[in-house]
């Protein structure tokens, strides 16, 4: 605040109060922001972070509103002038959001959006230069060939790229402040690590302070210079990242860093102690599929799954990692016999998945189940609790129904939710009860494999550590399988034994859980892991190994390698020839050149 | 085992009752829905039994007693026709009411088949897709292009107009629409993870159709169907006009309002009863059903 000769304070928020009817969101926040700098707010969900966002921006809506404080933005209070300060938003002041998909008007073209908002705000600059800008900006951002892209409509961007044309949304008005609200949450970890590392080039270039607000504390001590703690409307404390995770002041971020799992170090481990056995319950042997899509050009073939094979064993928690498009869901579909593979088999207990008639493929799913990753939308909206858990148990005609009743509120109990929540909707419900009451939908039929499809992604990080322990628990009691199908690297750090990694419909690597982290046999392997958020020293830097530019489509496969384009080792061959899932010796297979041919048994 | 971290309950969410007969308890506990239940019940007891209890004949004419006015309007009323008498001298409350009696019987009946017809061609074209939707919707198009006029003027003018062929015709006319609205709702449902889900469980095509996504779609629906009660009531009534409806003398509200209209200048009267007890019905219909939409909205929203 001192310093103000030489950098004039652009934003000051003292006392700053935000109530919903009467209840306090936000409570007497006070900072500065110098221009050029990075601020980075994190705090849980319900902190108040994206209120506090909206306020700044100007866009609050009832029943919230400001209750006191004031908001010096170059000097003028925003709080008190409104018009002032709303003249000021989308020009001085720039908003980007997490969900690109939904920001972007799916009719317009990407390039005209961009031009339209310049031209809302500064109506003075004439449409060809408004265009020249855009791309320029477009160009600044990274996205490829940004004069034929500036013509082409959202859908047919990938999620990053919406995401860096919202970045360039907001910069393209030369704001003084830009505010970053989730801007990575949505986004793959190597997806994230470019938008963030794109973030600190663009602060540097344009000189815009940026508030950037994010739920991961990794994340926020990446991207910023200082970073802010909010917790229940108050920030509690603000310091900058080094100092903050060497000395949290505040109880509240003490327990953030410490309950935050690692990749590296000791950590929480939920992995099982007892050793698995080799008994594979279901195997998955070359399996591939591909949907037929048609497009300008015609039909086209999307590779989604190629030539996966991999073992899980009894008792087992197997992972299955990797990026989005990569195959995950497709893979979870036909291991879940939704769709039938194209070629290969799975077999669970022996049996052919992939090709067991509908009548048997009913019956095999009282043994295997699925958990879905979206807790909100994979419930039906208007049954009762207790009306869900019994759904599976009658259409297997199981029990009669004093006995379906018993058994649901049996399960209820077990996976934490109350019984007297019975004749409940799961309207009420939080993303994490909804999630146990997922579990317990999937577990009344005493299935051996559970597949867990992103079953936590939607959680945060204290919610995931109940619910991993809670996996333990019925894991420990019943026996069972599980298959965790994830994009968090450290989540299936703490839990999986053995982990498959996925790229581009392909596993292109199979290892036990240490021999992964340490000795990781795919350069697409230490790339998601240079990219995994994380506070600890990295064993990967991503200089070395950080991937540019996205995946291929699908739809044209490179030959050879699909990971050659992005692969910072790439020569020759891989350019010309597949490499096979090989061993590397224990348990751990790799699709590589550069591994050295161990004992080359092809598996 | 001592850690299972049970969550907490608030106490008001300890309701150990049934969710339907907790939307049908909000329901009930509106004003709107009492005096809806209480206006349609007399109505409907008034049209069942009145008739037969008066002991009057609706059809028996009595020409001196002709174009008496209802009670307390004008010169000549009576006692003992509270809602005056049509040009030939017959009570207009009896009239009136067996009138209500054909009327709502064509009415809901019709819509009931329309609902029907509709939600099942289109829960099947919605949820199965491909050729099936193909061919169900291009005969949904069949049947939507033909003019609902000229669609009865065929049927009725070929077989004899009775009251189940005037409501065959009826709701042959009218599903093409919601078996339209059923289809894309069903196919914007169908994608939904929950019905995965319920697949992954092992749930059956009928079993997801039948008992998962049809109690969803079809409330809403009904709540529209109730609209088109008054709407065929009224086509009723322009069939009658047509001399495609109920046969005179058995009386409708659609060849009341026929017959009143020549005397609408001296006797407005006998075209005003039907209406009178077509506001009555629809509106006693309507609080009822928006009442109970919204105690669902309100239970289903987190109540």
């Amino acid at each position: 605040m001192l310093d103000g000769a030489e950098t004039r304070t652009l934003l000051s928020v003292r006392n700053l109060s935000v109530m919903a009817g009467d209840r306090t969101i936000l409570d007497g926040i006070s900072f500065d922001l110098q221009p050029r700098r990075i601020l980075s707010v994190i705090g849980e969900s319900g902190s108040g972070k994206t209120v506090l966002a909206r306020t700044l921006a100007s866009w609050l809506s009832p029943p919230l509103r400001v209750s006191g404080g004031t908001v010096l933005f170059q000097g003028r209070d925003l709080l008190a002038d409104p018009t002032h300060a709303r003249s000021l938003s989308g020009r001085e002041i720039a908003y980007v959001g997490g969900n690109p998909a939904g920001a972007l008007d799916p009719t317009m073209t990407v390039g005209a959006q961009l031009v339209e908002k310049l031209r809302a705000v500064r109506p003075d600059i004439p449409a060809a230069k408004a265009r020249d800008k855009a791309i320029q900006l477009l160009k600044a951002v990274r996205i490829p060939a940004a004069e034929r892209r500036f013509n082409e409509y959202p859908f047919q961007y990938s999620g990053g790229m919406m995401q860096r044309a919202m970045i360039v949304d907001a910069l393209i008005s030369d704001p003084a402040l830009l505010i970053a609200d989730n801007i990575t949450q949505p986004l793959d970890v190597t997806v994230a690590a470019q938008i963030l590392k794109l973030m600190r080039d663009l602060n540097a270039e344009f000189s815009t302070a940026i508030l950037f607000i994010c739920s991961s504390l990794p994340v926020a001590c990446d991207a910023s210079d200082e970073v802010m703690v909010l917790h229940k409307g108050r920030v509690v404390e603000r310091q900058t990242p080094a100092a903050l995770i060497a000395s949290p002041q505040h109880g509240y971020t003490y327990a953030l860093i410490a309950e935050l799992p690692t990749l590296w170090q000791g950590g929480p481990d939920r992995r099982r102690r007892v050793p698995a056995t080799e008994r594979p319950i279901m195997s998955v042997r070359g399996v591939s599929k591909a949907y037929e899509t048609r497009g300008k050009s015609g039909k086209a073939l999307v590779q989604a799954v190629r030539n996966a094979d991999f073992d899980v064993f009894a008792g087992d928690n197997f992972g299955i990692v990797g990026e989005s498009g990569c195959g995950k869901s497709s893979l979870m579909r036909l291991l879940t016999g939704l769709e039938r593979p194209d070629g290969g088999r799975i077999l669970f207990k022996g049996e052919d998945v992939g090709t067991a008639s509908r009548k048997r493929l009913r019956e095999l799913r009282r043994e295997f189940q699925l958990v879905l990753q979206d807790p909100y939308g994979s419930l039906p909206p208007q049954s009762a609790i207790g009306a869900i858990l019994e759904e599976p148990l009658k259409i297997h005609r199981i029990g009669t129904r004093a006995e379906r009743r018993d058994r649901a509120r049996a399960v209820m109990s077990e996976v934490g939710l109350h019984p007297g929540l019975y004749e409940s909707l799961p309207t009420g419900l939080s993303a994490g009860q909804r999630q146990r009451l997922n579990v317990a939908r999937a577990m009344i039929l005493e299935p051996d494999l559970l597949i867990m499809d992103e079953t936590l992604s939607a959680l945060d990080q204290t919610e995931q550590g109940k619910l991993l322990d809670l996996f333990e628990r019925l894991q420990a009691r019943h026996g069972f399988t599980y298959i965790f199908i994830s994009h968090d690297l450290t989540m299936v750090r703490q839990v999986c034994s053995r982990i498959a990694v996925m790229y581009l419909g392909e596993a292109v690597e199979v290892a036990p859980n240490d021999r992964l982290f340490f000795d990781p046999g795919h350069p697409y392997t230490r790339g998601l892991l240079s990219a995994a958020p994380t506070l600890e020293p990295r064993r990967y830097r991503p200089e070395d190994c950080l991937l540019e530019g996205e995946p291929p489509s699908p739809i044209d496969l490179p030959p050879g390698c699909a990971f050659a384009s992005r692969c910072p080792h790439a020569f020759d061959r891989c350019r010309a020839e597949n490499p096979a899932l090989l061993s590397r010796g224990g348990q751990a297979l790799a699709a590589c050149f550069l591994n050295e041919p161990h004992e080359a048994t092809h598996v | 085992m001592s850690s299972i971290d049970i969550t907490t309950v608030p106490v008001a969410r300890l309701r150990e009752r049934k969710v339907s007969t907790r939307i049908w308890r909000q329901a009930f506990a509106s004003v709107e829905f009492r005096i809806g239940l209480i206006v349609l019940v007399l109505l409907v007891a008034a049209a069942l039994l009145y008739p037969s209890l008066s002991g009057i004949d609706p059809v028996k004419m009595n020409i001196k007693a002709k174009l008496m006015p209802p009670l307390f309007m004008g010169e000549g009323w009576s006692w003992s026709h509270p809602l005056g008498t049509d040009q030939l001298g017959r009570d207009m409350l009896v009239r009136a009411l067996v009138g209500l009696r054909y009327s709502l019987l064509i009415g809901v009946s019709t819509t009931v088949l329309m609902l029907l017809v509709g939600a099942l061609i289109g829960l099947f074209a919605g949820y199965f897709g491909g050729k099936t939707d193909t061919i169900l919707m291009r005969l949904t198009d069949a049947q939507l292009s033909i003019p609902m006029i000229i669609l009865a003027i065929t049927i009725l003018g070929v077989s004899r107009p009775t009251i189940p062929s005037i409501i065959l015709v009826l709701g042959l006319a009218g599903w093409p629409v919601y078996a339209r609205v059923m289809r894309s709702t069903v196919m914007s449902e169908r994608k939904k993870e929950y019905v995965r889900g319920a697949m992954v469980l092992g749930a059956t095509d009928w079993r997801i159709m039948f008992a998962l996504i049809l109690p969803l779609v079809l409330p809403p629906m009904a709540f529209v169907a109730v609209l088109d009660i008054a709407r065929m009531m009224i086509f009723e009534s322009v069939l009658g006009f047509l001399g495609l409806g109920v046969q005179p003398p058995t009386p409708t509200f659609g060849n009341i309002i026929a017959d009143g209209r020549k005397y609408l200048m001296n006797a407005w009267w006998i075209a005003t009863m039907p209406g009178i007890f077509l506001v009555l019905v629809l509106t006693s219909i309507n609080l009822m059903g928006a009442s109970l939409e919204r105690a669902r909205n309100a239970i289903y929203g987190g109540a």
